[in-house]
Order: C-alpha cells, then sequence, then structure tokens
C-alpha cells in the first residue's frame, strides 16, 4: 500500500487541549500536566484510508500561539488544520473566527479544515453551544466534531473524518527540478545529473 | 489572546529574530537554556525577512513613513541600587535607505473587483497588514511612482521623457488576449501566495549553513531546490556556463580543446601547488590568463565559478574555485540550493526549533532598556516595552536595537544595493519554465559593480505561475538604482528601455539599498560584558558569516555546550507515563524506516554505476573525436583524480 505523508497543523488559543488531542492520538494517552511539547518538532501517525496508508505528520504550536506569534512556516505544506477551541471557554470560541483568518492569510489554499471543540467531558460547565459552533463550521465548509482528550471520545474520528476529506493524490508533476529534504544523504534522484 | 504577562526570569533574551539571533535561539534552547525571544515587528526574520507581495506593499510604506521618535519614558523608577540604565533605539529604519518602487504594468484588469470575491477575501482571510496594504495600495503606489520618478528626473536628467512606468490601461481593458501583461491588480491579488525575499543569498550544498541544517535537524522543517543552472551575462548575451562534468560533456558551446583545457585545469586547482603560490597577492584574472585558456573559459572561470572580479587575488579565486567545485554534485548540478517559500523560512525554521524546546516567541514586542549592574558591568535585566522588569543571564540584540554611538562599526557603513524584479519571462528561455538560475554578470560599464542575479521560477513560491523574481545585488558604489538600473534596462524590457522581443519585461521592480552586516565588528562595543551584538545580512553570496558569529557568540554564552546537536526523530519521543505505548504505527514507521536507510546506500550504487558509464560513453565519443593516444592517457588521469576526490 502507498504510503502518503499528509502535515496537519493545530490551531488554537493555548490551554485548549491542543497538545492533549496530539497525544491522545498518537500516544493513546492523557496527561493532566502535560509538558508544552518540549522537544516534539512533530509526531507521526498512521492509518489505513481507502487503499491508501495516511501518515500523519502532526505538527503542534510549540507554544508560539502563546502570545500570537505563530511563524507563517508553521502551515506551510499543511494538508489539513485542525483548530481547537475549548467548550467551556467561550473566549476561545471567539477567538477561532481569528484563526480562521490567520489560516486563509498564511495557509495554503486548498487546506482541509477541521474544528474541534474539545473537553466535552466538561458538559455540565460548557459555554459553547453545540448548534452554534457547527452552524460556523458549516459557513466556512469545515469538519465539526467535539472531542474529549480526556476521555478519548472522538479523537481518531476526527483524523478518520479529515482522512475522507483528502482529496485523492494527483498525477505527480513531472517536474524535474523538484523539492527535496536535506538529509545526510542526498536524494537519489537528485543525483542523476542532467 | 489576551494580554498575557511574560515570565519574569530567563536565562538568555534574544531581541530581533533575523538569522543570527534565531540560530543563537535555537542553539540555546536546544541545550536547556531558558529563552525569551523577542522581535518589535508584527514579522519574523528582520531584514532577513520574506513578504507577500501585500505584505511586500506594507513593509515599502513602513520604510517610506517617517519613524516617530516615541515619547521616551522615565524607569529610572525600576532601577535598583547599583544599577545603571541604557536605552536602546526604538526605530531601525536606518539600516534601509534610497527604496524607489516601478510600476510597469497596468494597475487595474477588467476581471478584477468581482466585488463578491474582493469583499470575501477581505473579511475571510486579511490580517491587519493586508488590509492596510489593500486600501492603501493605489495611493501609495502613486505617490511612490511620483516620488520615484521625481528623483529619477534629478538623478538622470539624461531621460525625463523615458519615465512613463505604467502604460495606459486602455488598451488591455479590451479583452483578454494571449500577450496580455499581468496587472498589478492580478499580483495583488495572487500576491498572497508568493513570498518575496528581502535578502537574496544562496545556500553552498557544502556550506556552514546546509551542515548546520542537517546537524541540528531543523533541516526537516522546510524544503528546497536546487539552483538548477549558472548563467552569465557577456557580450550583451545570457550564457549558460558548463558546471558538472556532464555539463561540460555535453556543451555545445565548448570545443573539444576548450573541453579538455577545462577539465584540465579544474583538476589541477584542487590541489594547491608551488605554482599557483608564485601568484599570490597577484590578480587571479592575470593567474587565469597565463593558463592560457581562451577568453571563453576564463570568463567563465573568473565571473561564474569563482565569483571574482578582476582585482580578486590569485589566493581568493582558487579558495572560491576549490568551494565551488567541492559543492558541485551533492544534491544537483550546480553548488547551490535554496529553500522553497524563500530564505525567510530560515530564521523561522530555528526559530521553531527554540520553541519546541521551550523557547518563549513574542512579536511586536521589544525592550526599552537594560539594567545594568555598575560593579560587573553585565546587563542584570530588561525592561520590555511594556514596562515589565525580566531578568536575564545573557543578551543577545540584533544591531538595529543598538545606538550608532555605542557600536563598533566599519567606517564608512558599507551599504548592499538591492534591486527586485517581477518579470514576465526568464532571461534564458529553455525547455523547462521551472529553472532556477543564478547569473553572474559582470560590471557592464565602468565605475559599476558587479552584480549577481537569481532568477527565481514559480515553483519555489516566490512568484506566481507565469511570472519569475529577479533579484539583483551588489557591493554599493552609487544609489541602488544607480547601481542596478543600467542593467535592468539592458537585459529586460522596461517602458525605459527601446522596444525589443526576446527580452523580459519587467512588470513591478523595487529598489533598495541595505547595510551590509558584515562591517559590524565583533568586539570592542561600549556594551555590557554579557551583551551580544548580531549583525544583520552581509552581501556575500553564502551565509557562513553568519553562522560562524552565532556559534562565536553560543561559544562565550555556553563555552562547554554542543552548537545545536541533533533534535531526536519524532518516532524517537515517547511521552512519559505508564500506559504510553499504544501507538501501534509506529513500530511499522520505524521499520519503514529501516527499510529505507537499506535501500538508499544500494540506489545509489546503481546511480553511481550508470553515471559511469554514461561518462565512460561521453569519454569514449571525445576519445573517438580526438585522435592522439597521448591526450587519452591525459583524460584517463583526470578521471582518476575526479573518483579520489569523491567521498
Ligand atoms: C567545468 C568543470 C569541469 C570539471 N572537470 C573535472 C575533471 O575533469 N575532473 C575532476 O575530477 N573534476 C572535475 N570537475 C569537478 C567535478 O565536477 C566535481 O567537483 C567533483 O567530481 C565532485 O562532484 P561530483 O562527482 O559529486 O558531481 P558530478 O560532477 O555532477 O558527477 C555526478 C556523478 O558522476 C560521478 N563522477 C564524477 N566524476 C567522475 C569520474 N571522473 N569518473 C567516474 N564517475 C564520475 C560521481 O560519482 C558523481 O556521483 C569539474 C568541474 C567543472 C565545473
Ligand atoms: N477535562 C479535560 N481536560 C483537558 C482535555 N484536553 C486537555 N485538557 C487539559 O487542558 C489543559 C491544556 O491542555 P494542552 O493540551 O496543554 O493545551 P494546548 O495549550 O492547546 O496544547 C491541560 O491541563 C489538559 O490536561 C479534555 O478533553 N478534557
Ligand atoms: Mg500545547
Amino acid at each position: 500500500m502507498a504510503i502518503r505523508e499528509l502535515k496537519v497543523c493545530l490551531l488554537g488559543d493555548t490551554g485548549v487541549g491542543k497538545s492533549s488531542i496530539v497525544c491522545r492520538f498518537v500516544q493513546d494517552h492523557f496527561d493532566h500536566n502535560i509538558s508544552p511539547t518540549i522537544g516534539a518538532s512533530f509526531l507521526t501517525k498512521t492509518v489505513p484510508c481507502g487503499n491508501e496508508l495516511h501518515k500523519f505528520l502532526i505538527w503542534d504550536t510549540a507554544g508560539q500561539e502563546r502570545f500570537h506569534s505563530l511563524a507563517p512556516m508553521y502551515y506551510r505544506g499543511s494538508a489539513a488544520a485542525v483548530i481547537v477551541y475549548d467548550i467551556t471557554k467561550l473566549d476561545s470560541f471567539q477567538t477561532l473566527k481569528k484563526w480562521v483568518k490567520e489560516l486563509k492569510e498564511h495557509g495554503p489554499e486548498d487546506i482541509v479544515v477541521a474544528i474541534a471543540g474539545n473537553k466535552n467531558d466538561l458538559g455540565d460547565i460548557r459555554e459553547v453551544p453545540m448548534k452554534e459552533a457547527k452552524e460556523f463550521a458549516e459557513s466556512i465548509a469545515a469538519i465539526f466534531i467535539e472531542t474529549s482528550a480526556r476521555n478519548a471520545v472522538n479523537v481518531e474520528e476526527l483524523f478518520q473524518k479529515i482522512s475522507k476529506q483528502i482529496p485523492p493524490l494527483e498525477n505527480p508533476e513531472v517536474d524535474s527540478n523538484k523539492s527535496f529534504k536535506l538529509t545526510q544523504q542526498p536524494p537519489p534522484s537528485a543525483r542523476r545529473c542532467c | 489572546m489576551a494580554a498575557e504577562d511574560l515570565p519574569s526570569e530567563f536565562d538568555v533574551i534574544i531581541l530581533g529574530t533575523g538569522l543570527c539571533e534565531s540560530v543563537v535561539a535555537a542553539a540555546c534552547s536546544r541545550v536547556g537554556q531558558r529563552v525569551l525571544h523577542l522581535d518589535r515587528q508584527s514579522y519574523y526574520a528582520s531584514n532577513w525577512a520574506s513578504f507577500t507581495f501585500n505584505g511586500l506593499l506594507t513593509w515599502i510604506q513602513e520604510q517610506q513613513a517617517e519613524s516617530q521618535p516615541d515619547e521616551v519614558q522615565d524607569w529610572s523608577g525600576q532601577v535598583e541600587e547599583g544599577e545603571d540604565l541604557i536605552y536602546l533605539s526604538q526605530s531601525d529604519s536606518s539600516s534601509i535607505s534610497n527604496l524607489q518602487v516601478f510600476c510597469y504594468t497596468s494597475e487595474e484588469d477588467e476581471e478584477d473587483d468581482t466585488p463578491n470575491t474582493t469583499e470575501e477575501e477581505k473579511g475571510g482571510g486579511a490580517s491587519e497588514a493586508t488590509e492596510a496594504a489593500d486600501s492603501n495600495k493605489e495611493d501609495e503606489e502613486e505617490t511612490e511612482k511620483q516620488e520615484a520618478e521625481e528623483q529619477v528626473a534629478q538623478d538622470e536628467g539624461a531621460e525625463p521623457e523615458a519615465d512613463q512606468p505604467c502604460p495606459s490601461a486602455d488598451p488591455n481593458q479590451s479583452e483578454p488576449v494571449k500577450k496580455k501583461k499581468i496587472s498589478l491588480a492580478q499580483l495583488v491579488k495572487e500576491g498572497r501566495r508568493f513570498n518575496i525575499d528581502l535578502v537574496s543569498k544562496l545556500m553552498y550544498s557544502r556550506g556552514s549553513l546546509v551542515d548546520l541544517l542537517i546537524k541540528s535537524n531543523v533541516s526537516r522543517y522546510a524544503e528546497f531546490k536546487n539552483v538548477s543552472r549558472i548563467l552569465t551575462y557577456r557580450q550583451g548575451k545570457v550564457e549558460q556556463v558548463p558546471c558538472s562534468r556532464a555539463d561540460v560533456f555535453a556543451s555545445r558551446q565548448l570545443s573539444v580543446i576548450e573541453k579538455r583545457k577545462l577539465m584540465r585545469f579544474l583538476t589541477s586547482c584542487v590541489e594547491e601547488t608551488e605554482d599557483q603560490q608564485a601568484y599570490n597577492g597577484r590578480p587571479y584574472l592575470e593567474f587565469l590568463s597565463d593558463q592560457q585558456l581562451g577568453e571563453n573559459l576564463q570568463h567563465f572561470l573568473l565571473y561564474s565559478i569563482a565569483m571574482a572580479t578582476e582585482d580578486t587575488p590569485t589566493e581568493v579565486g582558487l579558495a572560491s574555485t576549490r568551494h565551488f567545485l567541492r559543492c558541485l554534485g551533492r544534491y544537483g548540478n550546480t553548488p547551490f540550493l535554496f529553500p522553497v517559500y524563500g530564505l525567510g523560512e530560515i530564521p523561522q525554521c530555528f526559530c521553531r526549533m527554540c520553541a519546541v524546546f521551550g523557547g518563549i516567541y513574542c512579536l511586536r514586542h521589544s525592550v526599552r532598556c537594560l539594567l545594568v549592574d555598575k560593579d560587573t558591568n553585565r546587563c542584570k535585566a530588561v525592561i520590555d516595552s511594556r514596562g515589565q522588569r525580566i531578568s536575564c543571564n545573557h543578551f543577545v540584540v540584533e544591531e538595529g536595537y543598538v545606538d550608532a554611538e555605542r557600536k563598533q562599526t566599519a567606517t564608512p557603513t558599507r551599504c548592499v544595493s538591492r534591486a527586485v524584479l517581477i518579470t514576465d519571462g526568464s532571461v534564458l528561455p529553455s525547455d523547462s519554465d521551472q529553472q532556477v538560475s543564478m547569473v553572474t554578470i559582470p560590471p557592464v560599464e565602468a565605475e559599476l559593480p558587479s552584480v549577481r542575479m537569481v532568477e527565481l521560477c514559480s515553483s519555489t513560491m516566490t512568484c506566481m505561475p507565469g511570472t519569475y523574481l529577479v533579484h539583483l545585488t551588489c557591493q554599493s558604489v552609487g544609489s541602488a538604482y544607480e547601481d542596478l538600473s543600467p542593467l535592468v534596462t539592458r537585459m529586460f524590457h522596461t517602458t525605459e528601455s527601446s522596444d525589443q522581443e526576446e527580452r523580459p519585461s519587467v512588470l513591478w521592480c523595487l529598489y533598495f539599498n541595505m547595510v551590509d552586516g558584515s562591517g559590524l565588528e565583533v568586539e570592542g562595543h561600549d556594551l555590557p560584558s554579557n551583551m551580544y551584538l548580531c549583525s544583520g545580512p552581509d552581501g556575500a553570496l553564502g551565509h557562513d558569516h553568519t553562522i560562524k558569529q552565532a556559534e562565536l557568540i553560543f561559544q562565550k554564552i555556553l563555552p562547554e555546550e554542543d552548537f545545536c546537536p541533533p533534535a531526536p526523530n519524532p518516532e524517537d519521543i515517547i511521552y512519559d507515563g505508564e500506559n504510553g505505548n499504544g501507538n501501534s504505527a509506529e513500530g511499522e514507521e520505524l521499520k519503514d524506516d529501516e527499510l529505507k536507510d537499506d535501500e538508499e546506500p544500494k540506489e545509489q550504487e546503481e546511480e553511481l554505476t550508470e553515471q559511469e558509464k554514461e561518462i565512460k560513453e561521453q569519454e569514449e565519443e571525445i576519445k573517438e573525436q580526438e585522435e592522439e593516444k597521448e591526450e587519452e592517457q591525459g583524460l584517463e588521469s583526470e578521471k582518476g583524480q575526479g573518483l579520489e576526490t569523491e567521498e
């Protein structure tokens, strides 16, 4: 089966549970005092989708969202973005629109957007009605789902929904000067010269 | 996104997000230092930044606006016993000068301003910056043009009638015909998708930046493209410089004799010889002409391979020739790489590495003043733009934040002249419209400097499809316009140049001068002992100066620590906690990676033999062409050496 690498970036205010969602998805683990992503450039997990394997490269903000200083390079080449808010914090839902705007500004055009209302285990102190969030998501043609990283609710589903929305692979370009990553070993194809 | 307070204690505070500062930030954070990294701008990378087209228009506006001196606030209330106060400079506009903008295409086109899309884009996507650019675009362009024109008229009294930067829009309004120029409105509309750098440099494939990116694993945040060809401008024509061995064999420009001479020369200059040493201190040109290479080869070797000038000394010329040759073939058949989305990505990548290891980032935030211990002359704390006192052990700052009186700089200040052009065609059209070209241009007139041109295609994400982004760079003699416009007029079609086919048209262009960062002295500043100055971009093609400086600063801060050791792979990170073993995919991925590692060398061996076969075939071709057997032996031995130089 072909493996397709898909970069996914996470957005949303500090404290809404972005890192917890990644940790739940990748490690199936939840920690109340999750250290702020120290040392993790991105985490990966592979899931089957049709006759492809999707290898998600999940980029966390590395805390750069805290003072609203995310670098544009964070969004480059993302296939999808998950914008997270906290259903118990109205503020975090209101700033959602700013994150959508930021994404439109800096992100790729054809990016798949998902909105995740996290901490839905705390329904009794909910401040954001599900209906309102759902309507907003529909208005921007985004995936919508409520999750709980704590109770492992809908986290897998979130990524499954994203997988389904990823458009099928186009024919690989016949661009002789393709871009590549730098590694110790040069990419084999680059060695073939004129 | 409410205004949260910053923590009040750090190990290292870094001000400015240029390349040097960002590398220092990543290096410190990586080994466990608590880093606070600030920039007064709303964007990353200081003078190394890249902008969307709209962002660039805003930047231009900011440069042209007179910077308002802030009211000087009195922070003496925060000063403790035994402390001195040093104020930092609050504006850095001084590093950019002589900015001029020209637009050679129509402002509008008919499909523009369908109210729906424009409105939606504004509502949905525009940041503050874009909105400013959008709403002010036209006025600003107008005034700029006028200003620029006035200045041009003053500077170049000779050709005032030529200035008609925007040909009347009417002919274009009729219908979208085949060869219709892309309008400014279209550039603005598509502008969010491409990234225009203020600095134009390339990465040597075996240079210190590439080495550092690989060593630290920062490289995985970015992608790169090969510069696909080296060109030169000679006698009014653009020519391709044969670069790799295969290029030389394939070259149609070179005669068989020339090919052999070139091969022999390049092989011989890999090793330092006594013959070469005899030329030390004398011009490389003299050395070259004594090798009896002929004019063609001499031009290629001097300007395109050594990237030298007529008076570059031989030892310098040979050193850069060797560097060029060492860098060939690592990733492609020229020595250079360019980051996709532009050079401005690189500082951001190092900043991300810093953040990943716990560094705290805050743009639009600066330091007003430093609190310095009178006895030790060490900076103990800073006061930030909100008046908060934040303590630190070390303070790293980009030189633009420090008043001139405190700095030791080379006098007179050296500058780099820059031009940024959006054009509608390549200077040397070829089968592929996706070439990345480095063009070396000897002085086109006496008194003018030699110029470096980098032409980028749309797949580098620096310009829209159908256009090219052209960067011109040289050491300043006069203003950027004076230094570079004669060349622009010669190589491109503008309204200033007489009608001529075959030359690409300039749609839009920007000239400015930037202070050359290599002029900053490392020592001897009137500053606290734990404060380190980083210089801005220098005029050289590579990044050695900056990377060396960053490493030096890091070693002063943390003499015992390793500089940018590799960050762990994503697969190796285990969240601690009892049940942190859940991901079944992890095993698969590791296996997958191992497989790849196994495969790679095999593939390369195959490549090698394939290449060798190819090369042998070509050599045989040449042999057939030649009949003298002695010559054959010559080639044989060269071939042997070529393999030895391989790693
Ligand atoms: C105009 C020009 C002429 C040059 N002529 C020579 C020369 O005559 N001799 C020389 O040593 N260097 C020559 N060089 C330098 C040479 O191209 C490279 O610097 C050096 O060989 C390392 O690059 P490379 O082999 O990795 O890349 P490339 O030159 O692009 O070669 C690609 C592949 O070809 C293979 N290869 C390269 N050279 C040989 C060889 N001689 N035999 C079999 N396989 C080979 C290598 O395995 C390499 O992987 C020349 C450079 C220039 C710019
Ligand atoms: N109750 C509950 N708490 C959560 C959930 N997800 C995250 N948290 C907590 O919210 C806090 C912030 O989470 P974190 O992942 O660091 O948020 P980030 O800043 O967006 O990355 C942590 O204390 C988490 O334990 C959830 O689904 N339910
Ligand atoms: Mg987090």
